[in-house]
C-alpha cells in the first residue's frame, strides 16, 4: 500500500504532461489540490501504521523498504496539510496559466519527493529523495525569473551543494564501515564500533548536512533569501514543510532510528537548537521585510525542535515532533497571510504598512491566532508544544536550556507583536483607502489553518494521544 | 426537607439579582422589596427556634456548602428578617424621591441573603463567601449615594477589605490547626497559634461591627450614603453579623477564658472604641454623623461584655447587640424623618422640631433614653450586665466605660435639645410629620425599646442565654431587675451628671448645640478636637499616608527596573539584532564559511 503515497503522485504527473497542454492546464489544480487532501484524510483517520504489513505488487518494484510508523504519520499529515495549502496559494497568486502550469507539476514532485523521504528506510534512497524535493524547490525559488529570485535560488543551490558533498561523504564512510545503506545495517554497524573516528566524522558530517537544509544556525545563510525572494507560494512550501522534511525530519530519524541517541553528539544539538532560537529571534526582531521576519523566526522556531531533540528524552521528541506539526500550521498560516498582504499591497515591506486590519479583517484576525501559537500562548496548539519541550528540558535536569527556552518566548512575542502592531493594527496608511480583503482563495486558507491551529490546541488531550505520544515508540 | 434552609439565602438574593431588571418603574420596586422583605421575615419566624442541618458538596477539600440552624443563628436571622422588613417598610416613602437609586433595593435585598448566608454557613470557607459578599454590596449602596460617595465608599471597601483578609489568614490557620473547616466541629484551645488566629478572627468579627481602629468610614458614610443604609447595614446588620461571628469565635470555635490575654485585649479594644468615638461623638453638629459615631462606640460595650469572659459580662454583651440594633435603627430612621421633613440633618439649622413631629420626637426620646442606658429602658439592662461583668475583671474597665455613658448622655441631650426643642428656625416653621411607613418602623421599634427594658425576661430567656446554654451560665439567671445596687446607684448618678452638665452648659452658651462646648474647647482637648475632625487620626488616612510614601519610595525602586526591562534589555536586544543583521551581508561565501566553520567546530568536537 505505501508506494501509493509514492506512485498516485508520479502517475499524476505524467497525466498531467502526455495529454496536451491545452487540455489539462485547468484541471490540473483539482488534481494536485485532491491529491494532498486524500492523504490528510487517510492518515488522520485510518492507522497508517498498518498498511505497511499489507502486501501489493509494486512492493516488489523497489530495491528499498518502505515503513511508515508513528513519527512518519505526522510527517504525511503535515505534508498534506501544507501541500493542499500551498496549492490553493498557488492558484491565486501566480500570474499566468502557464507559470501555474508548472507550478502545479513541481509542487506534485515536491510532493511525491517529500512522502518517499518520509517513508524510506535506505540512508541512500533517503539522500536521493531528499535531492528530488531539493531540485524542485530550487525551481520553484527560481520561479519569478527576477533578481531576488535568481539570487536566492542560488544561494539555495550553493549551500545545499555543500550538504550534498557533506552527506554524500558521509554516506561513502558508513557504506565502507557497514556494508549496507539499509537503516538497519547502518544502525548496527555504528553501535558496533562506538568509539571509531571514521563512524563520528561520518554522523557529524551527515549532521552538519542536515543542519544545512535544516536552516540551523549557523548554517542558516541561505533561508532568509530564499524564503523572501520565492514567490508567496513557494515562500508558503519551503517554510511550512519543505525545509522541515528535508532537513528536521531527517534529523530526527537519523538521530533516533540510525545513529541512536547515544551516538548522537546531543550537547551539539542542544547548542547549535538554543543558538538558533536565540539568533533567529534576534535576527527577526531587527528585520523590516514581512516574509524575511517570518523566515527567521522559522529559523528560532526549528531551533525548539533541535532544542527537544537533542534532550532526547521520550518525552521531549514528542514535543519536537508536536511542534514540528504544530509549525508547519502556524508558520503556513503567517506566511499564507503574508501572501495575502503582498497579494493586495504588491509589497512585504513592514514600514509600508499599517491598520490593514481595517480593511482586511480576516487576514489580521488569523495572523494573531497564528502568531499567539507561535509565542506559545495558551490554549493555542504552540502553547502546548512548547510545554512539552520546556518540561522535558527541566525535567532531566538542562535547567539554563529550559530558561533560555521560555525566555525566548517572549523575543517571539516580541518581534510578532511589534509586527501585528506595524501591520495590522494602528491607524489605516495614506493611501489604502481602498483596499479591500483578499479573496476567497487566499482567505479560506488561512480560516482552514486558523480554526485547526485553535482546534488542536484545544483538543490537544485527544491529538497528544491519539497523534503524538506514539512517536515515543520509536525510541525503542 | 432541610434544604428549606436555602430559602433565606435564596429567596432576598434571587429577587434581589431580578430587581436589577426592573428599571423606570419606582413605585413597583419599593413595593415588591417590601413584598420579599416581609415574606423573608416570615421564613425567619417560621425557621424560628427549629434545629437543621443541611449540607451540599461544593469546592472540595473540605469546603462543603453546609448550612446550620440552631437558637443563636435562627435568633439572628429573626432579627435581620425583622430590620430587613422595617427598613423596607421604612423605605416605600423615604426613597421615593431619590430617583438615581435604583440599585438600592438590589443591593438591600442581595445584603439580607448574603448576613442570612453567612449565619446559617457551617463552613468557614461558605461563611468566608457571604461575608466578602457583603463588602460588594456595602460598597455599592454607598456608592450610589451622591457624588463625593466614591471615595468613602473606596475607604470602606479598603478597611474592611484588609480585616476581611486578616480574617482570611485566621480561617487559614484555624483549619489548619483543627483539621477541619466545619464551625460545629471547632474548639481549639488558645496557645500560641492558636490566639494568632484568634485575634485575626476578632479583627474580621470587629471591624464588621464596626470597632476602632477599624470605625473611620462609618461617620464619612453617614454623610454620602442613603440613610437607610445607615440605619440597616452599620447601625443593624453589621452589629449582629460581627457580634455574631465574635461570640461564636470567644464562645465555640476557641476555648476562651478569663486568664488569657485575648481577654483584656478585647476589653481594652473595647473600653478605647467606647470612649474616643463617644468624645467625637459629643462635638458633632450632624444628627446623622452624631449617630454614626455613636454606632462605633456602642461596638465597644458589646466587645467590652463578650471579652469579660464571665457569664455576666456575655450575656450583656449579646442583650446590647439586639438592644442597639433597635435603638440605633431608630434613631437613624427618626433622622431620616427629619432630613425627609425639614430637608436637612445640620444642627445648626434644626430645632423646635418636637411639636412639629411629636411622633417622630417621642420615638427619639425612647431610643435616645435606651442608648443612654436611662432605666427602665432595654439599655439600660444590657448596660448593666456588662458593668457588672466589668466590674468583675477591674475597676478600670468599668471606670472608663461609665464614663462613655456620661459622655453618651450628654450628646443625646444635645441631639434632642438642638434638634427637637428650642427656637423652632424660620425656614422650619411648615415643616410636618412624617407619613405613616415612616413612622411605623419607628413605633414598632420604639415599643420593643420600651418592651424588652420592662420584660426583659422575654428576649434574655429566650433569645440570649440559650445561646451560653446552662452550663456556661452555671444557674444564674440576668432577668429581672438589675441585682447589684452599687451600680445602679452609680448609673444614676452618672446620668444625673450628665443632665447637670447639659444644664450648665446651655445656661453658659445660652443655646442647646452648644451645650457641651465646654468639653469641646476644654484646654487639653481643644487641639486634639481639632486634629481629629481633621481626620488627623483617622487610620485610613494614616495608612495612605503611609503608603504615599511607600508608593514614593517603590517608585524610584521601579524606575530602576524599568530601565532594566525598557532600557536595558530593549536596548541590549536591538544592538545584538543589528550586529546579527550586520552579519547576514547577504555574500553567499560568508554563509559557506560559517556553515565550514560551523562544520569544522563539530567534527572537531567529536573526534577531540
Amino acid at each position: 500500500m505505501l508506494p501509493l503515497f509514492i506512485l498516485v503522485p508520479l502517475f499524476c504527473l505524467i497525466l498531467l504532461n502526455v495529454p496536451p497542454k491545452a487540455i489539462v492546464k485547468r484541471p490540473a489544480f483539482w488534481l494536485v489540490a485532491a491529491l494532498p487532501l486524500v492523504q490528510v484524510f487517510l492518515t488522520a483517520f485510518h492507522p497508517v501504521a498498518v498498511w505497511d504489513e499489507i502486501r501489493n505488487p509494486f512492493n516488489s518494484y523497489f530495491i528499498f523498504n518502505l515503513s511508515v510508523d508513528a513519527l512518519s504519520t505526522v510527517l504525511l499529515l503535515s505534508i498534506g496539510i501544507v501541500v493542499f495549502i500551498a496549492a490553493l496559494v498557488g492558484r491565486y497568486t501566480l500570474s499566468g496559466e502557464t507559470q501555474r502550469f508548472n507550478f502545479f507539476n513541481l509542487l506534485l514532485v515536491a510532493f511525491l519527493g517529500m512522502n518517499a523521504t518520509v517513508m524510506v528506510q535506505d540512508i541512500f534512497a533517503l539522500y536521493v529523495f531528499i535531492e528530488v524535493t531539493a531540485v524542485a524547490s530550487f525551481i520553484l525559488i527560481a520561479m519569478q525569473k527576477d533578481k531576488p529570485a535568481l539570487e536566492g535560488a542560488f544561494k539555495y543551490i550553493i549551500l545545499s551543494v555543500v550538504a550534498t558533498v557533506l552527506m554524500l561523504s558521509s554516506i561513502a564512510l558508513i557504506v565502507m564501515a557497514a556494508g549496507d545503506t539499509s537503516f538497519a545495517a547502518v544502525s548496527s554497524a555504528i553501535r558496533a564500533y562506538p568509539a571509531s573516528v571514521l563512524v563520528k566524522v561520518a554522523v557529524n558530517l551527515f549532521l552538519c548536512g542536515l543542519f544545512i537544509k535544516a536552516g540551523i544556525v549557523p548554517f542558516h545563510g541561505w533561508l532568509p533569501d530564499a524564503y523572501s525572494a520565492a514567490p508567496s507560494s513557494v515562500s508558503v512550501l519551503l517554510a511550512g514543510i519543505i525545509t522541515k522534511v528535508s532537513g528536521v525530519y531527517v534529523l530526527i530519524r537519523m538521530v533516533v532510528t540510525v545513529f541512536g541517541i547515544e551516538q548522537s553528539p546531543q550537547a551539539v544539538l542542544m547548542f547549535v537548537g538554543a543558538l538558533s532560537i536565540v539568533a533567529g529571534a534576534l535576527a527577526a526582531i531587527g528585520q523590516s521585510d514581512f516574509k524575511r521576519m517570518l523566515a527567521y523566526s522559522s529559523v528560532s522556531q526549528v531551533g525548539y525542535i533541535i532544542l527537544g531533540l537533542g534532550c532526547g528524552t521520550p518525552l521531549a521528541l514528542a514535543g519536537a515532533v508536536f511542534h514540528l506539526f504544530n509549525h508547519a500550521l502556524f508558520k503556513t498560516l503567517l506566511f499564507v497571510n503574508a501572501a495575502a498582504v503582498q497579494e493586495k499591497l504588491g509589497t512585504v515591506d513592514m514600514n509600508k504598512m499599517s491598520g490593514l486590519s481595517v480593511k482586511m479583517p480576516v487576514t489580521g484576525a488569523t495572523s494573531v491566532v497564528a502568531l499567539l501559537s507561535t509565542a506559545g500562548i495558551p490554549p493555542l496548539s504552540g502553547f502546548w508544544s512548547k510545554l512539552i519541550i520546556a518540561m522535558a528540558l527541566w525535567q532531566s535536569g538542562q535547567y539554563a536550556y529550559t530558561i533560555i527556552a521560555v525566555l525566548a518566548s517572549v523575543l517571539t512575542l516580541a518581534y510578532f507583536l511589534s509586527m501585528q502592531r506595524r501591520v495590522f493594527f494602528g491607524k489605516l496608511q495614506e493611501g489604502l483607502e481602498n483596499l479591500t480583503e483578499a479573496r476567497l482563495g487566499l482567505i479560506l486558507p488561512a480560516i482552514i489553518l486558523a480554526v485547526v491551529t485553535v482546534g488542536v490546541g484545544l483538543a490537544f488531550p485527544i491529538v497528544l494521544d491519539k497523534l503524538i505520544l506514539p512517536v515515543q515508540n520509536i525510541l525503542k | 426537607m432541610d434544604n428549606i434552609l436555602l430559602l433565606p439565602i435564596l429567596v432576598p438574593a434571587v429577587s434581589g439579582i431580578l430587581m436589577l431588571l426592573i428599571r423606570k418603574t419606582r413605585g413597583i420596586k419599593e413595593i415588591a422589596t417590601f413584598f420579599v422583605a416581609t415574606a423573608n421575615l416570615l421564613i425567619a419566624v417560621m425557621l424560628f427556634r427549629k434545629e437543621l442541618d443541611f449540607t451540599l458538596p461544593w469546592a472540595g477539600f473540605g469546603m462543603e456548602f453546609s448550612l446550620r440552624l440552631y437558637h443563636f443563628s435562627s435568633f439572628i436571622l429573626l432579627a435581620t428578617g425583622f430590620f430587613g422588613f422595617l427598613i423596607a417598610l421604612y423605605c416605600t416613602t423615604f426613597m421615593r424621591e431619590k430617583g438615581a437609586l435604583n440599585q438600592f433595593y438590589s443591593y438591600l435585598l442581595i445584603s439580607i441573603a448574603l448576613v442570612n448566608g453567612a449565619v446559617l454557613s457551617d463552613n468557614l470557607v461558605l461563611m468566608l463567601f457571604f461575608w466578602e459578599g457583603l463588602l460588594v454590596t456595602l460598597f455599592g449602596m454607598i456608592f450610589i449615594g451622591g457624588k463625593d460617595s466614591f471615595r468613602t465608599a473606596t475607604k470602606a471597601f479598603i478597611i474592611v477589605g484588609i480585616s476581611d483578609l486578616c480574617m482570611m489568614v485566621g480561617i487559614g490557620i484555624t483549619a489548619h490547626l483543627a483539621g477541619t473547616l466545619t464551625i460545629s466541629k471547632i474548639n481549639l484551645p488558645v496557645d500560641a497559634l492558636g490566639s494568632v488566629a484568634f485575634v485575626l478572627l476578632m479583627i474580621g468579627a470587629i471591624s464588621k461591627a464596626g470597632a476602632m481602629p477599624f470605625h473611620s468610614w462609618i461617620p464619612d458614610a453617614a454623610k454620602d450614603a442613603p440613610l437607610p443604609f445607615m440605619a440597616f447595614l452599620p447601625a443593624a446588620l453589621e452589629k449582629l453579623l460581627g457580634i455574631y461571628f465574635l461570640a461564636r469565635i470567644s464562645l465555640d470555635m476557641f476555648k476562651l477564658d478569663a486568664s488569657s490575654w485575648l481577654s483584656p485585649l478585647l476589653m481594652i479594644i473595647g473600653c478605647i472604641t467606647i470612649l474616643l468615638a463617644v468624645m467625637m461623638a459629643l462635638i458633632q453638629k450632624d444628627y446623622k454623623k452624631l449617630l454614626s459615631y455613636h454606632a462605633i462606640s456602642q461596638v465597644g460595650y458589646m466587645i467590652l461584655g463578650i471579652g469579660t469572659c464571665v457569664p455576666v459580662g456575655i450575656v450583656g454583651g449579646l442583650f446590647h447587640m439586639i438592644n442597639h440594633a433597635l435603638y440605633k435603627c431608630c434613631l437613624f430612621l427618626s433622622g431620616g424623618s427629619v432630613e425627609k421633613q425639614a430637608g436637612t440633618t445640620d444642627l445648626e439649622k434644626l430645632g423646635g422640631l418636637g411639636i412639629k413631629m411629636p411622633v417622630t420626637f417621642g420615638c427619639f426620646i425612647v431610643a435616645a433614653a435606651s442608648i443612654s442606658g436611662v432605666p427602665p429602658f432595654n439599655g439600660f439592662f444590657s448596660k448593666e450586665l456588662i458593668y457588672d461583668g466589668a466590674l468583675e475583671r477591674g475597676w478600670i474597665f468599668y471606670a472608663m466605660a461609665v464614663a462613655g455613658s456620661f459622655f453618651t448622655a450628654a450628646s443625646f441631650l444635645k441631639l434632642g435639645h438642638a434638634a427637637f426643642l428650642g427656637k423652632i428656625n424660620d425656614a422650619n416653621k411648615s415643616v410636618k410629620e412624617a407619613s405613616w411607613p415612616m413612622l411605623i418602623p419607628m413605633v414598632m421599634i420604639a415599643s420593643l425599646c420600651v418592651l424588652f427594658g420592662l420584660y426583659n425576661a422575654l428576649p434574655l430567656n429566650n433569645l440570649i442565654q440559650p445561646i451560653l446554654g446552662e452550663h456556661r451560665l452555671e444557674g444564674h439567671n440576668f432577668s429581672g431587675m438589675p441585682t447589684n445596687a452599687f451600680l445602679v446607684i452609680m448609673t444614676v448618678l452618672v446620668l444625673a451628671a450628665a443632665l447637670l452638665n447639659h444644664y450648665l452648659g446651655f445656661k453658659k452658651q445660652g443655646s442647646g448645640i452648644k451645650a457641651v462646648d465646654h468639653i469641646h474647647y476644654a484646654p487639653v482637648l481643644h487641639p486634639i478636637y481639632d486634629r481629629a475632625e481633621k481626620r488627623f487620626f483617622d487610620p485610613f488616612d494614616i495608612g495612605m499616608r503611609v503608603a504615599g510614601w511607600a508608593a514614593k519610595m517603590i517608585w524610584y525602586v521601579d524606575r530602576v527596573i524599568d530601565w532594566l526591562y525598557d532600557g536595558f534589555s530593549v536596548g541590549m536586544t536591538y544592538a545584538l539584532s543589528i550586529g546579527i543583521r550586520r552579519a547576514h551581508t547577504g555574500n553567499y561565501s560568508v554563509y559557506i564559511i560559517w556553515s565550514l566553520v560551523g562544520l569544522m567546530v563539530i567534527i572537531f568536537l567529536a573526534v577531540r
